[in-house]
């Protein structure tokens, strides 16, 4: 809080109010990490970000690691983050450039969310996939009707990041 | 098939279009006859309701549609309201009781460590506005319009209030859960929490609970639409209650306009004092008329005036003395009055021939209003070279506005310091409603010339009289609905 009072004497921008929003957000990831979530700013100056979740167990993508980018726009946290799936996904709401359909990153989206919540809702939503509004129609279809076949393209499509970073 | 596709997602497109929001986030406060212009080629019901809507609301303010105006609109109206009612004592006293609501937060699941940020910026505009009422300064208003227009502290506490409505419908079931129509949990995620979600009636009636009525503010939504009829509907009321449940008499109120999918403010033109330069002078100045006084008053000691005009400081009291150019002033129109023509005897151009010899016995006779600094008889040559102090403001207690309209060469011509005696006064005057002092400038107000100030001779602290302050309203209530 003092901390915030300060920079806010300072005359800080609107840009100056995300970074600092980001900045506490990362000072709380770091002090009390989720286990299975990693996220962490690409520079400096915050607007980037890069995140990792872990699929969750007795799912299809239980064991597998996933690279995800974060951009925060100068209204954040007003306006949701824009969030994509660096690691290719085998998903009933993700489309193969890893664009994703959840319901808090468009209307639902409240300040009261970060970047946490945003991380543990799409951890969900890999076990729990919204197949009524599917972007990935084929996924949806499959994870209704063949769980293993399913499972196959999942593991098919994913690449370890090492694999991504080669 | 296609095509029916492409139309139906032509449709879809159509549906979702917003046009892109313009003008300031909060504008300022304009008339309100600029809504009526603005549908004067609508239909009928709007142009009727429109071009009756100034007669009652004076003024209105615009709010940027862009999905927030409806909090963003009592949010402002809130802040503005407790800077209008002038007392810094509620200002801090806000803050007290908005810091006790922070258990209805927790207990909605909101977490402290999230909120506190968007709740600080509330608090430092309540500081703010409480600083600029201890400074006198005037500059609350503008405090206020520059908070809302920037987008992040305005989004900082229009969150804040977002919370507190989400909390308080949460912490209220028995109120609202009637009308949610699903767990009040996830009717608020929904409707009031989403950052991009106008407001609606719950959220209204939820805020004029936590927010509005508890700060002793009242809050009237009046509905602009097609339905009949010949003027716009009050649609919801809210008013604050005393401790025992009765609601206060004449509480402040913060007003809004809703047109389908759009809030504005309104104001009601006695909401704000008659800004200075409405004032009439015809009305005012007859408060000042000297007892006596008759139209066909011809001065005759003009040697006399003359002299007395140079002197500074100099305030002629006595019964007998009078001073015509002070009426000249009251004639708003450059009548021909047959006194005009002596005004320029009155002038200030010194005429030391005339000013030697008379001005001890006179200045020895009014020691008590000579202020020390003009005492010395000696340099009056030095000083009467000066032309006399021109703003001679010394208004008595209840001093209707006798400076701020007049041109300065009005002014200049009022020449002497004078100062009206309240044993001058017409009878009967100062029993009328009492008018707060119409000096609003910084630079007044922080003078010696303001009776306020304890360096001025006739120093009288600034009494709060709630008396007066409710029958102006009233008096303003009254014409409005006369015409």
């Amino acid at each position: 809080m003092a901390l915030s009072s300060n920079t806010r004497a300072n005359g800080g921008g609107s840009s100056a109010t995300v970074a600092q929003r980001l900045q506490k957000e990362l000072m709380d990831i770091m002090m009390s990490p989720t286990p299975g979530i990693t996220a962490f700013p690409d520079d400096e100056n915050m607007s980037q970000w890069t995140a990792t979740i872990e699929g969750p167990t007795e799912t299809p993508y239980a064991a597998l690691t996933f690279k995800l980018s974060m951009e925060f726009a100068a209204n954040y946290p007003y306006a949701p983050p824009r969030v994509l799936f660096k690691t290719p996904i085998y998903h009933p709401n993700v489309d193969f450039s890893g664009r994703i359909c959840l319901d808090i990153l468009k209307d639902k989206w409240s300040a009261i969310y970060n970047i946490n919540s945003v991380l543990l809702s799409l951890q969900s939503l890999l076990g729990e996939p919204n197949n009524s509004s599917p972007l990935n129609a084929q996924a949806a279809e499959l994870w209704d009707s063949d769980q293993a076949a399913f499972k196959q393209h999942v593991l098919a499509r994913h690449k370890t990041p090492e694999e991504l970073d080669a | 098939m296609a095509a029916d596709d492409e139309l139906a997602h032509f449709q879809k497109l159509s549906n979702d279009y917003e046009p892109p929001a313009t003008g300031p986030l909060v504008g300022e406060r304009q008339s309100s006859s600029a809504i009526a212009t603005e549908y004067e080629a609508a239909d009928p019901v709007y142009r009727i309701k429109t071009a009756a809507l100034p007669d009652t609301y004076a003024y209105f303010r615009t709010c940027r549609g862009d999905g927030h105006c409806g909090w963003r609109a009592i949010a402002f109206t809130y802040f503005e309201t407790l800077l209008r009612i002038g007392d810094v004592n509620r200002l801090e006293d806000e803050e007290v009781r908005l810091s006790s609501m922070h258990n209805l937060l927790n207990l909605a699941g909101f977490s402290q460590h999230v909120y506190i940020d968007w709740v600080e910026e509330a608090f430092d505009l309540l500081r703010k506005l409480a600083n600029s009422l201890r400074a006198m300064d005037g500059s609350g208003p503008d405090i206020l319009l520059q908070t809302f227009n920037d987008m992040s502290t305005a989004m900082a506490i229009i969150t804040y209030f977002k919370l507190l409505a989400s909390a308080w419908i949460q912490s209220h079931p028995d109120d609202f859960a009637a009308f949610c129509h699903m767990d009040l949990k996830s009717y608020c995620q929904l409707n009031i929490e989403a950052a991009q979600c106008e407001i609606d009636n719950v959220a209204v009636v939820a805020l004029a609970e936590s927010v509005v009525k508890p700060a002793g503010i009242g809050l009237e939504i009046m509905y602009l639409d097609r339905s009949p009829g010949e003027e716009i509907n009050n649609t919801y009321r809210a008013e604050p209650t005393d401790h025992t449940g009765l609601p206060l008499s004449h509480p402040p109120m913060m007003r809004l306009l809703y047109r389908p999918g759009h809030y504005d403010i309104l104001y009601k033109a006695e909401d704000f004092p008659a800004p200075v330069q409405y004032s009439q002078p015809t009305q005012s100045s007859l408060h000042v008329a000297l007892a006596g006084y008759t139209d066909d008053f011809v001065p005759t000691a003009s040697n006399m005036s003359d002299v007395m005009t140079m002197i500074p400081g100099m305030y002629p009291t006595g019964l007998g003395q009078r001073w015509p150019s002070v009426s000249y002033d009251h004639y708003p129109s450059p009548a021909p009055q047959p006194q005009l023509a002596p005004v320029q005897t009155y002038a200030p151009t010194p005429t030391p021939a005339v000013s030697v010899a008379p001005i001890a016995p006179v200045t020895s006779s009014h020691q008590d209003y000579v202020s020390p600094i003009h005492a010395s008889h000696g340099n009056h040559h030095s000083i009467h070279l000066e032309p006399p102090v021109t703003l001679p403001i010394h208004p008595p207690p209840s001093a209707p506005p006798m400076i701020m309209e007049r041109t300065p060469s009005m002014a200049a011509e009022r020449g002497g310091p004078f100062r009206p005696s309240v044993y001058e006064l017409e009878p009967g005057f100062g029993s009328g409603p009492r008018h707060a002092l119409p000096f609003q400038t910084s630079i007044f107000r922080n003078s010696h010339f303001n009776t306020a100030h304890f360096l001025n001779p006739d120093f009288q602290p600034e009494e709060w009289s709630p008396d007066s302050e409710y029958a102006t309203g009233n008096r303003g209530r009254h014409k409005s609905t006369s015409q």
